[in-house]
């Protein structure tokens, strides 16, 4: 799966990508960028159900502290265990391991409406 | 009119990543500020801190005003000596804290904020009346780099550094590349190291030098986010958070530096010789996070379920592997080294020991 070509992101600097039944949820290479040195975070559990919009997870660089949001709605079915006991390792992938959450969503189409591809997403930037 | 250093040019094609502070732009880090921070503990780093202000105060009266704006005894200063003090305020509040210089008979230099050099100038003036003296604000006419880490005095040698065994807390006239000029053996990290007030025409050719004869120490420039983390883990305070107007020396564990046998009077001088006896409605204490949680500036403090204070500094500490902070606290006994105490963090309470500070072991005393 190449991240970049199939991911949505959002404002809010998420990305969703589709993995058979499930959505994998993480931050954008540029939001780890921005924060700089990651050195906490804070996941929800398997089973949480969250919102679009609603915050999911927490994240700390040395300067600040920032939360995450859901992208879209859904259940979570798994959490990348390993990552808040070393946060560091965003700061070298945040996608292939550096995803954060994967979800079950029937969120509905109009949830995306507000998502950006990759290429988009990253020319609102500019 | 955000304002520039005479290096600014110099961190933009470092690569910077700039920030306003004080009304300055300037570089909050390089490549990362865990990275910066470890390599002005381990080896040595450069910091671009002309934002600071430079206040020289000179006349027959110099030594007399100076002791009337600030609880230490400037009249026991010794030549080429420097000390750490605050300018209080009649209720005993702080204007800013600073680093006052002897350079000669009736002549000091004072190194303060960036974001007070207006209002200390102002408090100055103020105070100025009856004594003969003159308040020359040259902030703008001079550089200041300092240059920390254990490596630093390898480096000033390396760059012609003609004195031997400057000692801390002191200021010399000192020839480095071959030009003249003012070197203190102060800081901001914990280390040892030295500031050099350099006029703002030569901030540049010095700045260079430093990085390519610091290169075989390991040298990297440090910017404000590692500066940030390196003061609190050496548990200095940072005026703005940990010190105001409202704030006096002995609610800011500041006793050390402020003499009780002073005989002068000078600002404040009533309220602080009574809290020293009486003691004061709150402290400020240091604090180590007894989980991964990180505690920041504002997030509140709590004891056995009551509010009593507000963390004013806080963040991880990258040497001590620990996240700390710094808070003011309701003077209660039972809140000492050692006790437990909680941080509101996204709601939720989180336990802290109380610590001494610094957090790490200084090693600045040479």
């Amino acid at each position: 799966m190449s991240y970049k070509e199939e991911m949505y992101c959002s404002k809010s600097h998420e990305y969703v990508v589709k993995e058979d039944n499930k959505y994998v949820i993480g931050l954008t290479d540029y939001a780890i960028e921005q924060l700089g040195d990651i050195v906490f975070l804070e996941l929800p559990s398997v089973g949480d159900e969250f919102e679009k919009g609603e915050t999911f997870a927490n994240i700390e660089s040395v300067k600040a502290a920032s939360e995450i949001y859901m992208p879209i709605s859904g259940k979570i079915v798994e959490v990348n265990e390993e990552l808040p006991d070393a946060p560091e390792k965003l700061n070298e992938d945040c996608y292939e391991g550096g995803w954060l959450v994967k979800i079950e969503s029937d969120a509905p189409e109009s949830e995306f409406d507000d998502l950006l591809t990759y290429d988009d997403y990253k020319s609102e930037l500019e | 009119m955000v304002k520039q250093t005479y290096l600014h040019e110099k961190h933009i094609n470092l690569g910077a990543k700039m920030v306003d502070f004080a009304g300055w732009h300037m570089p909050v880090q390089y490549t990362s500020i865990i990275e910066e921070h470890k390599t002005v503990r381990e080896n040595v780093g450069v910091f671009d801190v002309s934002h600071m202000g430079e206040v020289f105060i000179s006349g027959n009266d110099a030594t007399a005003f100076l002791n009337k704006v600030v609880p230490q005894c400037i009249d026991k200063l010794p030549y080429e000596k420097a000390v750490y003090c605050q300018l209080t305020k009649e209720n005993g509040g702080l204007v800013d804290d600073l680093i006052i210089y002897k350079l000669g008979i009736e002549n000091y230099l004072i190194i303060c904020n960036a974001s007070r050099i207006d209002e200390d100038v102002n408090w100055l003036s103020i105070n100025q009346k009856g004594y003969d003296v003159e308040i020359d604000n040259q902030s703008h006419n001079y550089s200041l780099i300092a240059i920390q880490g254990p490596k630093a005095i390898n480096l000033m040698n390396k760059m012609g550094y003609d004195i031997e065994n400057q000692k801390s807390f002191t200021i010399k006239s000192a020839t480095l590349e071959g030009i003249k000029l003012l070197v203190s053996r102060t800081g901001y990290t914990g280390e040892d190291g030295f500031e050099i007030l350099v006029e703002n025409e030569l901030a540049e050719f010095i700045w260079d030098k430093i990085l390519e004869r610091g290169q075989e120490f390991g040298i990297k420039p440090i910017g404000l986010g590692a500066r940030d983390t390196l003061r609190l883990e050496a548990g200095l305070h940072l005026y703005g958070n940990d010190l105001d107007e409202t704030t006096t020396p002995i609610e800011a564990d500041l006793g050390w530096s402020v003499p009780k046998d002073k005989m002068c009077e000078y600002n404040g001088k009533q309220v602080i010789m009574d809290q020293i006896k009486n003691g004061t409605q709150r402290k400020l204490i240091g604090l180590e996070m007894l989980d991964k949680n990180i505690p920041r500036h504002e997030y509140e403090v709590y004891f056995l379920g009551e509010k009593v204070g507000k963390v004013t500094s806080g963040g991880i500490a990258p040497t001590a592997g620990k996240n700390i902070a710094m808070a003011y606290v309701k003077n209660l006994a039972e809140i000492c080294t050692d006790s437990t105490v909680q941080v509101m963090i996204r709601e939720k309470l989180h336990d802290a020991k109380v610590v001494k500070r610094p957090f790490i072991q200084k090693r600045n005393r040479v």
